[in-house]
């Protein structure tokens, strides 16, 4: 018998106009010691599968009739609320997303994590601190029993997620739900909780289901797999023969657009057109046959179910036979190399440096600042693409809030195309922002939800007084036929708009001035990887065809690597080494790329388990006293004295290569130190 | 701590400054003497100099000004020309029964307003809801005064439970003796002062019922009952504490109408009384408790934010 049975879970809520299938018919079993993983991209009810276990429903969900969820073959669908209550925090637990929000602010660590252990054991105070300072240590807090009385804010989020894994595992359950464990982290964090969390199942012998939408996280740390989609289970198999073999379209549509570190940058990456159905009113027959393109009559009229063998079990009609062979299906983009138009830069950022004042008050004292960004310089070249890449916090937003202006450097220089942005003020300012646009992060803020698409796309035009009323129209229709929407965008607001086509609207503002530079901002971080991948390909196209250069700003270094000709990578304000792709990806030179590198979940299942235990320890240090000499140095394997004394200098590693490190991982071609790193393709 | 409370208790020092400034300027430009009052409205030209030169009416305002300060430093508010009598003596005789239906009002409306805001917010949109939602837009859309007069027609004058007139005695002990006549203003502010205050705490109750930390104390098998006591009540009635602080002063020009529907002979009906007079310094002591009010009330507001909430640290 299986620890937690799981048969024909359906989750209904309700809303205004009727009702959310968001899970239906959901069924899997779970093995002790075993870790399951869901995965799907947003809306395919992987979170509300997690609730419904723990009938932790929203106002106006409950569970349909026919529901069955068996621990350990106790039925839980119908236990009285009392008893449900019981197994809550103490048989199953669960482990939330957004470790910032997550714990509440007015209460100590200590007390939130004792909170259970008093509920379910029925133990003392003094003894619940006992035990919370016990698992505190269990999950890494270093001097637990000093910190017990530390409040969430004066944590950083690993450290909290920390604590609220603590407080999941206080009365050792039998099964962990992670719901997006990690999503809130940054990569090296990341990997350091995926490890606390996988040696923690077995030390503990519990059974673990891992919510995610990210393949490469289930890839390392999943025994089996069920994937999503649209509130269904449409694949479930163990995690190697899931990305070696799967057989469901979905399952190897969503594998073959996520872009890998090792893929042909010049090649598209593969799409799944469309959007997930409306859960609301879903579509009869199989739920992914409008965006399938192996999609026949049957599919659309009949409901395929979940059929097979009972180790790998799908549901469709037409399966495929392991994945699509990419290099096959993709097409070769024009892009022109970008050294051959123009030799000289087109972008010079020199020495930049920007520094926040923190504390302070009414008579200036505490006058300490956060070094956001600490005399950063690079160049960009006619048609190029600069991808910054960096853990949060590294500077790199505030580097391209800098570049376009949004913000006044402390020091150092932004040229454009020969001109020094600093210097320009009033009209000759307002009249350089035409070249330099960005786009933003969050799709969902980043568009004024009172003004229609039309007027959106307008603004900028209307501001610069560039046209009349019909010219600004015609614009602004052709602008919108380019990122694939329908003239009849221009009437609507951006909240009838999904994620993805806002990303689009963002990126058509951005182009509506004709920049010579857009700086974008994570730019696909917010979007589904199936959207994702059809937003890279085309801000790709647009590239060719506007003559654009783009600085794009990403955590995410596969998604830079696939952009950018050159990449830069930041940490706490310096940049540490610039590239080429290839340099990066194959070459690294200094540690804290290498590391980077390491700690990137990828999808590859026997890849990301070899990696068990390596990566980046500890965390970032504060910018508002960076450590002396090279500020990776406290984090770095390598770190010697000579590191806190001494800062690097940047020096060359081969054309267009450089990196700041006293004890690279390659060879230098020369020890004298260079200043600026120069566009690819020109003569350093 | 003690730093921090040194700096605002000198910011506190120069804003009232600057109020007191500035209401004296007004005043000076509005009405420069008080002789007409004084001396009635058919005195004559030379008379009226003569007065203004003997109570140095006549010298420059700043020179008039430091007079005033000089006098406030040693605790003289002033000569009310109007009631023959000094200020601090009206003052002393009249702030007790308005504070104390300031006091009584404020204390019974947070003891109403948190639970029924926190209530609100847990059963959104229930029958109770809407129901106090409704009551809360009528008293909060309805003048003061009406309410008053509402309270008066329907509990003193058609079922005679109360008296329609409050006593008359200025001492505390004279006017809580004929409490149950008090029981009307009191509640008349205090219906207004529910209103406000329930609206903003259902919506933080709302806002923190939406925070994760919720989601996850009912993941740790918290019943209801707890996960409210433990982590909503707190949280949710942090943003509460500014609001109230803020609004100390507001009770005392809430009181203004309600003094003057009830014929209380307070703080209140005496400011009216003065403004209509231009009685200089009745006025300007008015102004100078509401400046002192609202600088203590925020004050006070947070240095109990301080000790509720964790995360702010006065420095």
């Amino acid at each position: 018998m299986a620890l937690l049975e799981v048969n024909n879970l359906s989750t209904h809520i309700a809303i205004s106009s009727g009702s959310v299938q968001a899970v239906d018919g959901v069924s899997f079993h779970l093995e002790a010691g075993e870790t399951l993983g869901l995965v799907g991209e947003s809306g395919c009810g992987k979170s509300m599968t997690g609730l419904s276990l723990m009938r932790l429903l929203p106002p106006g969900g409950q569970l349909v009739g026919g529901s069955s969820v068996k621990l350990s073959g106790r039925e839980l669908v119908d236990l009285p609320e009392s008893e449900m209550r019981k197994i809550r925090g103490n048989e199953i637990a669960m482990v939330f997303q957004d470790p910032m929000s997550s714990l509440d602010p007015t209460k100590t660590i200590g007390y939130q994590v004792s909170e259970p252990v008093m509920l379910h054991r029925g133990a003392s105070k003094a003894e619940a601190l006992d035990r919370a300072a016990e698992v505190l240590g269990l999950v890494g807090l270093p001097k637990p029993k000093e910190r017990l009385g530390d409040y969430p804010h004066q944590l950083s989020g690993g450290l909290r997620q920390r604590v609220m894994i603590a407080m999941a595992l206080a009365c050792e359950p039998k099964v962990l739900i992670a719901d997006e464990p990690t999503t809130a982290l940054d990569v090296t964090i990341q990997a350091q909780i995926l490890t606390l969390l996988n040696d923690l199942k077995d030390r503990l012998g519990m059974a673990m289901i891992l919510v995610t939408h990210d393949m490469g996280v289930v890839a390392g740390h999943a025994d089996r797999i069920n994937v999503m989609y649209a509130g269904r289970i449409v694949e479930s198999t163990k995690t190697d023969e899931l990305f070696s073999d799967m057989r469901h379209p979905y399952t190897q549509g969503l594998l073959a657009s996520i872009p890998r570190l090792a893929q042909d940058n010049t090649q598209k990456l593969f799409t799944v057109p469309g959007l997930p159905p409306d859960l609301s009113n879903p579509p009869t027959g199989c739920r992914f046959a409008a965006r399938c393109s192996y999609a026949q009559d049957d599919c659309r009229t009949e409901d395929p179910g979940l059929k097979g063998p009972k180790e790998h079990t799908f549901a469709c009609f037409h399966p495929v036979d392991g994945p699509l062979d990419l290099t096959s299906s993709t097409t070769v983009a024009d892009r022109s190399a970008p050294a051959a138009k123009e030799k000289r830069p087109l972008l010079e950022v020199t020495d930049l440096v920007k520094e926040f004042p923190v504390g302070g008050n009414l008579f200036g004292r505490n006058k300490a600042v956060v070094h956001a960004v600490s005399g950063v310089s690079l160049s960009l070249g006619y048609g190029e693409t600069f991808g910054l890449v960096g853990e949060s916090g590294c500077g790199k937003t505030t580097l391209g809030r800098m570049i376009v202006g949004l913000e006044k450097p402390n020091a150092g220089q932004v040229t454009l195309d020969g001109a020094q942005v600093g210097s320009l003020r009033g009209k000759a300012l307002r009249r350089h922002r035409r070249d330099l646009q960005m786009m933003f992060q969050d799709p969902h803020a980043s568009l004024d939800p009172r003004m229609r698409v039309g007027s959106i796309l307008r603004e900028p035009l209307q501001i610069q007084g560039i046209g009349t009323a019909q010219e600004q129209l015609s614009l602004v229709t052709d602008l919108l036929g380019e990122v694939g929407l329908p003239k009849s965008a221009l009437e609507r607001f951006p909240h009838e708009f999904s994620g993805g086509q806002r990303q689009r609207i963002g990126l058509a503002r951005a182009l509506t001035l004709h920049p010579k530079v857009i700086v974008a901002d994570e730019p696909v971080s917010a979007l589904d990887v199936s959207i994702r991948a059809q937003v890279l390909n085309l801000m790709k196209r647009l590239q060719a065809s506007h003559d654009l250069s783009y600085v794009v700003i990403s955590h995410d270094l596969a998604v830079v690597k696939y952009l950018a000709d050159r990449i830069g990578v930041m940490y706490l304000g310096k940049m540490v080494e610039v590239g080429s792709g290839e340099d990066i990806y194959q070459r690294a030179a200094h540690p804290y790329t290498a590391g980077l590198l390491e700690a990137i979940p990828v999808p590859e299942p026997e890849l990301e388990r070899e990696k068990r235990g390596g990566g980046i320890k500890g965390e970032l240090p504060s910018p508002v006293a960076p450590p002396s000499g090279c500020r990776f140095r406290t984090r770095c394997p390598l770190a010697q004295e000579r590191c806190a004394e001494e800062e690097p200098a940047m020096r060359l590693f081969g054309d267009g290569h450089v990196a700041a490190c006293h004890f690279p991982l390659q060879t230098p071609v020369s020890d004298t130190p260079v200043t600026v790193a120069t566009p690819a393709g020109e003569a350093v | 701590m003690a730093g921090y409370l040194i700096r605002r208790l000198t910011t506190a020092i120069l804003v009232v400054f600057g109020i007191i400034l500035v209401t004296f300027l007004m005043l000076h430009i509005i009405a420069p003497s008080p002789a007409i009052t004084v001396l009635g409205p058919k005195a004559q030209p030379a008379a009226i100099k003569a007065w203004n030169h003997a109570n140095g009416f006549d010298k420059p305002w700043w020179d008039q000004f430091a007079t005033y300060l000089g006098h406030l430093f040693q605790g003289n508010l002033g000569y009310s020309y109007h009631l023959n009598q000094s200020v601090s003596a009206l003052l002393t005789e009249k702030a007790p029964l308005s504070g104390l239906l300031t006091i009584a009002s404020l204390v019974l409306s947070i003891l109403v307003a948190l639970p029924l805001g926190i209530y609100q917010g847990v059963k959104r949109n229930s029958f109770g809801d809407i129901t106090a939602t409704s009551l809360a837009m009528i008293f909060y859309s309805m003048p003061t005064f009406l309410v008053a007069l509402v309270l008066v027609q329907v509990f003193a004058l058609s079922l005679k439970w109360v008296n329609p007139n409050v006593p008359q005695d200025q001492t505390l002990s004279g006017a809580l003796a004929g409490w149950p006549d008090l029981i009307m203003p009191i509640v008349a502010l205090t219906l207004t002062a529910v209103a406000s205050y329930s609206r903003y705490q259902r919506s933080a109750a709302l806002d923190v019922l939406a925070q994760d930390y919720i989601k996850v104390a009912r993941a740790k098998g918290l019943s209801e009952r707890l996960v409210y006591s433990r982590h909503l009540v707190r949280n949710a009635s942090l943003p509460m504490i500014t609001l109230i602080g803020l609004s100390l002063p507001l009770l005392i020009a809430g009181n203004l109408l309600v003094e003057y529907t009830f014929n209380i002979n307070g703080l209140g009906l005496l400011f009216v009384n003065s403004l209509q007079g231009y009685d200089y310094n009745v006025l300007m002591a008015y102004t100078l408790i509401t400046a002192v009010l609202t600088v203590v009330g925020n004050l006070i507001a947070d240095i109990c934010l301080t000790l509720s909430d964790p995360r702010i640290k006065l420095v």
